[in-house]
């Protein structure tokens, strides 16, 4: 069989990806600001992994998608660790610019798009075998939608866990527009992102 | 005129005379008109495209159906629809469902001609076609959802989802998309059952 890619046993900069995002997970699972809502941030991590791990075998993404998506889940594992709502990055930022609630949260759904864009585009173009101007839209496509789908778990988490407060749950902290907000975020990374390869592919070209 | 012509024409007359009368004294003609600005983009975006797309009998006869429903909802301004209040009634529902309804028939009806469309031009598999539809159903569903708290934001700044679209459902986002996703899964499910069997025939 041909072989694009490395395997794992030889592939260093992807075990020193894997080991530091290991460390960094382990260092934040240690007393994390509230244990059940880290547990449930770390649900969908659990899955990712799984998911990725159990492929493995038949479909290698390129190094530079494992980068992303470490980048994206050791930011998730800071938000996890502080509930998002009390990230000390986020309190700065809301000093300064005299914001009116922590916004950390906001800037890992604009991460998510800016990240994931090109994961997807990848898995799109080599497993799905998308080609052409369509590859660019669906992946834009399926960031919007993932980050939807989020918005409706959040909301069922939500009503679930604390059907009292409604909105008011902590993903939204007392924002009616949060999931709106929330996928504004995700599409303008993805827009970001979307425009890095169109550049990037045009000038290899 | 061929078959494929008689019935385009003929969906075309139906959708144009359902949409004169809808335009006849609407209940609201300011939420009227916001209804009708994505419906008009949605039709000449489709006569444009039309020699070019070329969608099949069945495509074209569920995306006339979408368009009436949406055609009748604009008209009663969704909230007031008479069958989704007589169901309110009936069911003793919380509200007039009838724009969940149509959150659904979009995801049920244009699920359809999106993967004929995805199979023709991307390049996809039939595998990998159920999926990508999916996604662009959730995808215009979500971007749907921002438009309309941009525009309630823009029509009647701080009542939220107190606003018609809404009809005072905070969950009103997530409810329409689950809506429009359930109805791609079960347009899918239908049209792998169908094609499974038209294969192993």
């Amino acid at each position: 069989m041909n072989r694009a890619y490395a395997r794992f046993s030889d592939n260093g900069p992807l075990q020193l990806l894997v080991g530091s995002y290991a460390i960094l997970w382990i260092l934040l699972a240690i007393k994390p600001v509230d244990r059940g809502d880290w547990f449930l941030e770390n649900l969908l991590v659990f899955a990712t992994i799984l998911v990725v791990l159990l492929t493995y075998h038949k479909f290698q993404f390129s190094n530079l998608t494992y980068t992303l998506l470490g980048l994206f889940l050791a930011l998730h594992a800071i938000g996890a660790h502080y509930t998002y709502a009390k990230v000390p990055a986020g309190f700065w930022l809301q000093d300064w610019f005299h914001l009116n609630r922590n916004h950390f949260d906001r800037i890992i759904h604009f991460g998510f798009g800016l990240f994931l864009f090109y994961p997807v585009y990848e898995l799109l173009h080599r497993a799905g075998g998308v080609r052409g101007g369509w590859l660019s839209w669906l992946a834009l496509a399926a960031i919007v939608a993932m980050s939807s789908f989020f918005e409706i778990l959040e909301g069922f988490i939500a009503q679930i866990v604390r059907p009292d407060l409604g909105t008011a749950y902590l993903g939204t902290q007392g924002d009616i527009w949060d999931a709106q907000k929330d996928m504004i975020a995700a599409v303008v990374g993805g827009i970001l992102a979307a425009l890095t390869v169109a550049v990037v592919r045009r000038q290899r070209a | 005129m061929d078959q494929h012509g008689k019935i385009l024409t003929g969906l075309g007359a139906l959708c144009g005379v359902a949409w004169i009368i809808a335009a006849i004294h609407p209940l609201d003609r300011q939420a009227w008109i916001l209804e009708n600005i994505l419906l008009i983009i949605f039709v000449v975006a489709l006569l444009l495209t039309h020699r070019r797309l070329q969608f099949s009998k069945a495509a074209y006869v569920c995306l006339a159906a979408f368009v009436l429903l949406h055609i009748i909802g604009a008209h009663y301004t969704y909230a007031q629809m008479p069958v989704g209040l007589w169901a309110k009634e009936y069911f003793q529902l919380s509200r007039n469902h009838y724009d969940r309804l149509a959150h659904a028939a979009f995801g049920f009806l244009l699920a359809f001609p999106v993967r004929e469309l995805l199979l023709r031009f991307s390049g996809t598999t039939r595998i990998w076609s159920y999926w990508l539809t999916l996604i662009t159903i959730l995808s215009v569903s979500g971007l749907f959802e921002i438009i309309e708290a941009v525009v309630a934001e823009m029509v009647a700044p701080g009542k939220g989802v107190a606003w018609l679209g809404g009809q005072g459902d905070e969950w009103d986002a997530q409810n329409d998309m689950i809506a429009a996703m359930v109805g791609t899964i079960i347009m899918m499910t239908m049209v792998a059952i169908s094609e499974w069997r038209t294969r192993s025939r």
